[in-house]
């Protein structure tokens, strides 16, 4: 191997294992957050507080309570059966039924079943998620109180869910922290390192050395490109052994698709430091480049549901192709198509960027 | 051995509004000393920059010879050390690691690298300190560490810009001996400094003010020329000039 390669390598390692900040920014903060991520945010609807108001005696809207509260989803509302629009503003309760003035059960045996129901909907995910839930308990509790006028439905369903049969949010999310991750921490790496050296003045002392340019250029980028594999690794076993995340679709596609994407990754955070003058400079680059980056990457917001200008902009995204290849590869079994059809793209990404940061770097060092 | 002069022609450089050098004409043979004074803002490191390869002249000429032969700059770019102004020196890397660094940035091997090691560090006297942290050493013993890593590739050519900047006295005289040192060895040693004092030390003074030459010789016949006493005299003598 090159020498002077090893020289900066041996360099690039030290002086990033060696600050204690940088061993936590490494190590610690992402393992952290996809902790927080996979554990925390869930697209589920809990914890739901329901009042319920009914006259004595009125058994179906007894029952409908029971079984909300039976259902998980539902937690019974603070505080007393005061008016329940106040209720819901105080913010005792998220949901409020009212069951028609003398009662639900006579109120049906009339064909008037009329019931209110006052949502709170200032979060619209969960008021979505609390009229779908209220729906299907009060159809229940309906069609099993009278079981003479069960109308047949026309089209049995057979629903068979794939590739996340737990419904687990977490398969959804980590994927897709995974490549946040990844994207962050490498891109960040490799441009506050290069900005550093602007910084305190190395940078003059490796340009006045008598090595290459692209000796200077891989030495300071493949130390990133090593750490940011070292990384996946990590953040690969976090993801398997904590949430259960399967690799159904074989690990060396798992291992190509992140070379390619971290080498995309650094190549974009040379760049960056090409653009900036010192660290601060380059954090705020970076972060000029990953929030659109993880906001179009699919991670959270799918891609089909935005503006077809958006959606142009995303089709631009290494993100998106490295979520879709790490979706397909860990949870679909790596359909071939899939996988080269995205890969390809990333690669032509990686080229473009690794061409862009070296033509960008040999006209900074002149 | 190679011994390395340079010869430079008129050379201009325009650095955004200022005129950095306003044609120049020097010319620096091995074995002497030279030194570039001048107040900030004179052109100092915009010659060194120049002489270095890290800049180009906007007009005249930059000749390197080698035993009286012209050979190409990329020739004996690796024969030049330079240290900048602005001391580059990662805080958190130790002394004997920047000098591993150093060896594997100029391809220097194994064996040639232990000899030198040994040799610096002992003229230096910085032999305690070696695994101390660049961040952690005293401003002389950093600018030390700096002069080390520059030498370690046993150049022909010496250029230091400002070496002894806020450099305590018994240091700057022990950074003095280093560079007498430097000469015996048949090297040419360039140096910047704003520093007055410092240029009767030196074989050969440049005076320089805004981009030109103003005296140019051994220092003692400059003095002599302009009659002035010393250096300082010289500026103050020249500012009341302007002034009138």
């Amino acid at each position: 191997m090159n020498p002077t390669i090893k020289g900066f390598l041996r360099k690039e390692f030290s002086q990033t294992l060696r600050d204690p900040r940088m061993r936590v920014f490494l190590f610690v903060a992402p393992i952290a957050q996809l902790l927080i991520f996979g554990y925390a945010i869930s697209t589920e609807v809990r914890n739901i507080r329901l009042g319920v108001y009914f006259s004595p005696g009125d058994t179906l809207a007894q029952r409908i309570e029971q079984r909300c509260l039976a259902s998980g989803w539902f937690v019974p509302a603070m505080g007393p059966g005061e008016d329940p629009y106040r209720r819901i503003q105080s913010g005792r309760a998220e949901a409020v039924l009212i069951a028609p003035p003398g009662g639900l059960t006579r109120a049906m045996q009339r064909n008037e079943g009329r019931l209110q129901l006052l949502v709170d909907t200032t979060n619209m995910i969960r008021a979505r998620g609390i009229e779908r839930y209220m729906q299907m308990v009060i159809q229940q509790v309906i069609s099993e109180a009278s079981p003479g006028q069960e109308q047949k439905p026309v089209l049995n369903l057979n629903l068979r869910v794939l590739y996340n049969p737990g419904m687990q949010t977490s398969f959804f999310m980590v994927p897709g922290v995974m490549v946040m991750l990844v994207c962050i921490l490498t891109i960040l790496m490799t441009s506050m390192s290069l900005a550093r050296e602007k910084e305190i003045g190395t940078f003059e002392t490796l340009v006045a050395a008598p090595i290459r340019d692209w000796e200077i250029l891989l030495g300071k980028t493949l130390p990133f490109l090593i750490l940011g594999m070292i990384l996946v690794l990590i953040i690969l076993g976090v993801a398997m052994l904590i949430f259960g995340l399967p690799m159904t679709g074989g690990f060396w596609k798992f291992i190509l698709s992140s070379f390619v994407f971290v080498c995309t990754t650094v190549s974009i955070g040379t760049l960056i430091s090409t653009l900036a003058c010192n660290q601060q400079q380059a954090m705020m680059g970076s972060f000029l480049f990953m929030f659109p980056g993880i906001l179009l990457s699919g991670m959270m917001f799918p891609i089909e549901n935005m503006p077809p200008m958006l959606i142009g902009i995303a089709y631009l995204n290494p993100l998106k192709y490295f979520l879709t290849l790490l979706r397909n590869i860990m949870l679909k079994g790596g359909n071939d198509q899939v996988f080269w059809n995205n890969l390809g793209i990333l690669a032509l990404i990686a080229v473009i960027a690794i061409a862009a940061s070296f033509k960008r770097f040999r006209q900074t060092l002149n | 051995m190679s011994q390395i002069s340079i010869q430079i022609k008129n050379l201009s450089k325009r650095l955004g509004p200022n005129q950095a050098l306003a044609g120049i004409t020097a010319s620096f043979e091995p074995a002497l000393l030279y030194g570039l004074i001048g107040p900030d803002g004179a052109g100092k490191t915009t010659l060194m920059r120049i002489l270095m390869g890290l800049l180009f002249p906007d007009s005249g000429e930059c000749a390197y010879l080698d035993n009286h032969q012209t050979v190409a700059f990329e020739r004996v770019r690796s024969s030049i050390a330079y240290m900048p102004q602005q001391q580059s020196l990662y805080p958190d890397l130790s002394v004997a690691e920047h000098l591993e660094f150093f060896r594997d940035l100029y391809l220097i091997s194994g064996k040639v690298f232990q000899k030198r090691r040994a040799e610096l560090l002992h003229l230096t006297r910085m032999e305690p300190f070696q695994d101390r942290p660049a961040g952690k050493l005293s401003g002389g013993m950093y600018k030390k560490l700096g002069l080390m890593c520059a030498l370690l590739q046993s150049p022909d050519v010496v250029l230091l810009d400002e070496p002894t900047n806020g450099v305590d006295p018994i240091s700057r005289r022990e950074f003095w001996d280093l560079l007498y040192r430097l000469i015996r060895q048949k090297i040419l040693v360039i140096m910047s400094t704003a520093y007055m004092d410092e240029a009767e030390r030196c074989s050969r003074v440049l005076v320089l003010d805004e981009g030109k030459i103003i005296a140019a010789g051994e220092p003692l016949s400059v003095l002599k020329q302009e009659k002035a006493g010393n250096f300082e005299e010289l500026f103050l003598q020249r500012q009341k000039a302007g002034r009138r």
